[in-house]
């Protein structure tokens, strides 16, 4: 399980070091890349260019701020939907915000799952690690992305 | 036929010939700019021209004889008119020509549209209000989330070397941050209910009552609370946001009763004129000093010391209950004493008032 790795885009590093803990405390052992704005996810996830891309690991799981800077987050999950190579990967977004708007706007442009980040200590630390617990280790994830396929 | 037109369109018409003096005016014209008809047929157009325009409007005019189409004047520039007393207003211009028998008229309709550039500087305002209290409210979070979660860090990886007062400090800190999220949340909340549309339909409020007491009562089923739920109850309301008055008030009809094992709360209605529907949720709970009902239903404001009641929240539910209601064009007020229950009512559109 540990070689499948996790995608966090978050640009604000009190939140990294927080949720890079949660997993910690709760034994979740998989790599997580760090991305700290949209163009340097989206760099990762949809290189071009000849083989640039090649050899990094298909993320198995996505955690998503909105609000980043240079391309921001409902932008990044668009592009990653319109393209065949990251289409399926689970997207998680999990922001501050809990307006209508943006939940809406990240299930509309393809968000699997939509959480938002609880200021309470205990809350959020628990929230990373249902996330982790059931995206890494309950849900079956896409044939093609698993790491049996690979 | 073209005068009688002229008289009958809605907006200020005026028309001048090629050479730029007024032939026709209508009466909204005279009303707009301020002069009597006489005073204005056979002088230069100009002098229902701002001062500022005045020198360049003459070859705007042969341009517009030379190239006559209908169109909007001042190709999205701000445009103004001149009234007699030499004050002016914001205009929108339409030009068109007509062909007559003494050669060439324009036809100039005039808005006055001062109004209009009001409700777009309202709207503008309250719009960046709006987008000032999300990006406030966000960005308070973060930080928020920092203080929370490293003293909670410290607690856990660090609990041990801080000791029992080191501990209850950071538990302080946890708890602060806690509070100020609540109050953030409720900034964002009334932000979002003043410009919330209604959508108004015939509520029973007792079913939604009743529905809401079910709720609390499988919440603490150890407790007894004799319900008392008038209903059907129909207001033209927002089901949504009135759900939310219910359950605001409820809820503290609920809690304030914790005290008491023959706790009732009543939901009802008091007599009231035909066109409204005026509600009352009762409780035989704490009460409150009538000298601080001023106080009830202003925000972060609490009656309660939260040692007393621990789940007492930041002071902003009733705030809330105040605020829908007077969305609705409605009244609350709350009459009550120390240890002997409140009462707090509303009114609302009967189900026929609107």
């Amino acid at each position: 399980m540990t070689s499948r790795i996790i995608l966090l885009v978050e640009d604000n590093p009190d939140d990294e070091a927080l949720t890079l803990r949660a997993f910690k405390k709760n034994q979740i052992n998989n790599e997580v890349v760090m991305m700290r704005d949209g163009a340097e996810a989206l760099a990762y996830l949809l290189p071009d260019g000849d083989g640039d891309g090649d050899g990094r690991p298909c993320p198995a799981l996505v955690l998503l701020d909105l609000n980043l800077p240079k391309i921001g987050g409902l932008e990044v999950l668009r592009r990653m939907r319109a393209d065949e190579r990251t289409r399926l990967i689970p997207v998680v977004v999990l922001t501050s915000s809990k307006l209508e708007e943006d939940i809406l706007d990240s299930y509309r442009n393809g968000a699997n799952a939509y959480v938002r980040k609880p200021v309470n200590f205990s809350d959020f630390a628990e929230a990373v690690r249902t996330l982790g617990v059931f995206w890494l280790l309950l849900n079956e994830p896409v044939p093609s992305l698993g790491p049996e396929s690979n | 036929m073209f005068v009688a037109l002229l008289e009958a369109a809605p907006d200020a018409m005026v028309c001048i010939a090629a050479d730029g003096r007024v032939v026709l005016v209508n009466a909204q014209a005279e009303r707009l700019f301020g002069y009597q008809r006489a005073e204005l047929i056979g002088q230069p157009v100009e002098i229902l021209v701002p001062d500022a325009a005045r020198a360049v409007h003459p070859g705007h005019r042969a341009g517009y004889v030379a190239d006559p189409r209908h169109r909007p004047m001042g190709a999205g520039r701000p445009l103004a008119g001149r009234r007699s007393d030499a004050s002016t207003f914001p205009a929108e211009i339409s030009l068109s020509a007509i062909d007559t028998d003494e050669g060439i008229l324009v036809a100039a309709a005039i808005r006055d549209i001062t109004a209009q550039l009001r409700v777009r500087d309202l709207e503008r305002s309250s719009q960046s209000l709006e987008s000032f209290i999300y990006s406030v409210s966000h960005d308070l979070r973060a930080p928020l989330r920092a203080l929370s979660g490293y003293s909670g860090a410290l607690l856990e990886d660090f609990g041990g070397i801080l000791g029992e007062e080191g501990r209850g400090y950071a538990e302080r800190i946890v708890a602060a941050s806690e509070q100020m999220t609540q109050l953030i949340d409720y900034l964002l909340q009334l932000s979002r209910l003043s410009r919330a549309e209604l959508h108004l339909q015939p509520v029973d409020l007792g079913g939604e009552a009743a529905l809401i007491a079910e709720e609390l009562q499988q919440g603490e089923p150890r407790r007894h609370v004799c319900f008392t739920i008038e209903k059907p109850v129909l207001a033209l309301a927002d089901r949504r946001l009135i759900r939310t008055v219910l359950q605001n008030l409820l809820d503290n009809a609920w809690k304030f009763t914790s005290g008491r094992d023959d706790a009732s709360i009543e939901f009802g209605t008091a007599p009231s004129t035909d066109a409204t529907v005026c509600c009352y949720v009762r409780d035989n709970g704490a009460g409150f000093d009538p000298a601080y009902a001023g106080k009830l239903f202003q925000p972060f404001q609490r009656l309660h010391a939260a040692r007393d009641f621990p789940s007492t929240g930041t002071g902003t539910g009733l705030a809330s209950v105040r605020q829908i209601v007077e969305r609705h064009g409605g009244r609350v007020w709350a009459e009550g004493a120390v240890g002997a229950g409140a009462t707090f009512y509303f009114t609302l559109d009967g189900k026929e008032g609107a």
